[in-house]
């Protein structure tokens, strides 16, 4: 495929990709925030709710064959567990991830670019580092591990196992609280102080007056 | 019943509607959604303008060139495209810096707002990068593939950004 084509392809897509995250309010500040702190949990039925959408088109898809092969990302335990963690950390901090920040930007979020920024030099960064990292993080793969081949099973019935377990998850969180709950003011995912104010001494109330 | 001016769609049927976007991934490119590995493929292509001895890094050449990585540069700027589209129908775009911030952080300085999302960019995407993908590559696409290193690299991330987001004010 050219890479014109191949770009074409990839707008139309993001845009849906885009639409969807904004729909979805999960591109919000407040709600990976929230969700980070445990206090607001639309990201996770978000993710969980792709995932288990994404298994059961994967599995229909190689098991028609429409789909020849399926392309996991190969294991580097150190790597992972590393770069993970210091993810997570700029997850935290920017309250975005690489896919979500481009929607806060799309949004009018003024911090936003400054998270895109930092982005860019971050890769760049690494780009740089990758030499010097590679001996220590980056070798020694165990190869490209999938949980039906360490169990030597075909993908697709774990697959809508798995799927299967996923709504199952989603459904009792909508039962604990549903979605709505957690969209907040103006749906950005910023919800009221959980429990009534009482540790405030009663002078500090200004509607007593 | 569901319509484009609406501020919210349910996270469920979002969600879904985001897994089969790997559909046309796998048909059209062969590979599934991901996110990061577009901001080697960009800051790289910049600085060969400075240095271009940068092609000449395994790493970094392996990004500059071919239809997967510009696919990518594109899906990641179409998100922003699509975000707009939906805010603008829905009346939910935004200015300024989200509310949540002054709950987090205890300050309302925009200045010390932006240095501090510079740097979580600046980690987010060096981590990324380090652990080869991110929420998308290794969260969404990568779990969706039973991948080990997705379940890995998510647990990760979860873990740092909990550790993380406890050490900042209640946002609720």
């Amino acid at each position: 495929m050219s890479v014109l084509v191949a770009m074409a392809a990839g707008l139309l897509m993001g845009v849906a990709f885009g639409f969807l995250l904004e729909k979805s309010r999960v591109f919000e500040p407040g709600v990976i925030v929230g969700q980070m702190q445990l206090r607001n949990f639309l990201m996770l039925r978000i993710f969980l709710a792709s995932v288990a959408s994404g298994l059961i088109v994967l599995a229909l898809g190689t098991l028609t064959g429409i789909i020849p092969k399926l392309d996991p990302k190969a294991v580097l335990y150190g790597a992972q567990l590393l770069g993970g963690f210091v993810a997570g950390i700029g997850i935290a901090l920017a309250g975005a991830c690489p896919g979500t920040v481009l929607a806060q930007v799309g949004v009018g979020y003024r911090d936003a670019r400054l998270t895109l920024l930092g982005g860019l030099a971050g890769a760049l960064t690494f780009a740089y580092l990758e030499p010097a990292i590679r001996p220590v993080l980056l070798t020694g793969s165990p190869g490209k591990l999938t949980l039906h081949g360490l169990l030597g099973v075909p993908f697709w019935p774990l697959a809508l196992g798995f799927a299967a377990v996923l709504i199952g998850a989603l459904y009792a969180l909508e039962r604990w609280r549903p979605w709505r709950a957690e969209l907040g003011d103006n749906a950005a995912g910023v919800l009221p102080p959980a429990a009534p104010a009482r540790a405030l001494p009663a002078e500090a109330e200004p509607a007593a007056r | 019943m569901i319509r484009l001016t609406d501020r919210a769609w349910s996270p469920y049927l979002t969600g879904a509607l985001i897994g089969l976007l790997q559909v046309p991934a796998f048909l059209l490119l062969g590979t599934a959604l991901g996110a990061s590995s577009s901001y080697v493929t960009v800051s790289a292509s910049i600085a060969e303008v400075f240095d271009p001895a940068i092609r000449s890094l395994a790493y970094a050449g392996k990004y500059l060139d071919g239809a997967k990585n510009w696919w990518q540069v594109a899906l990641v700027g179409g998100i922003a495209l699509g975000a707009f589209l939906s805010a603008s129908l829905s009346g939910t775009r935004r200015s300024g810096v989200s509310p949540v911030w002054t709950r987090a952080l205890g300050t309302s300085n925009p200045t010390f707002r932006f240095a501090l999302a510079f740097v979580g960019g600046f980690l987010l995407l060096f981590g990324a990068r380090l652990a080869d993908g991110c929420t998308s590559g290794h969260g969404i696409s990568g779990i969706a593939q039973l991948a080990v290193s997705g379940f890995l690299a998510v647990g990760a991330m979860f873990a740092g950004g909990i550790a993380t987001a406890m050490m900042l004010r209640a946002v609720r």
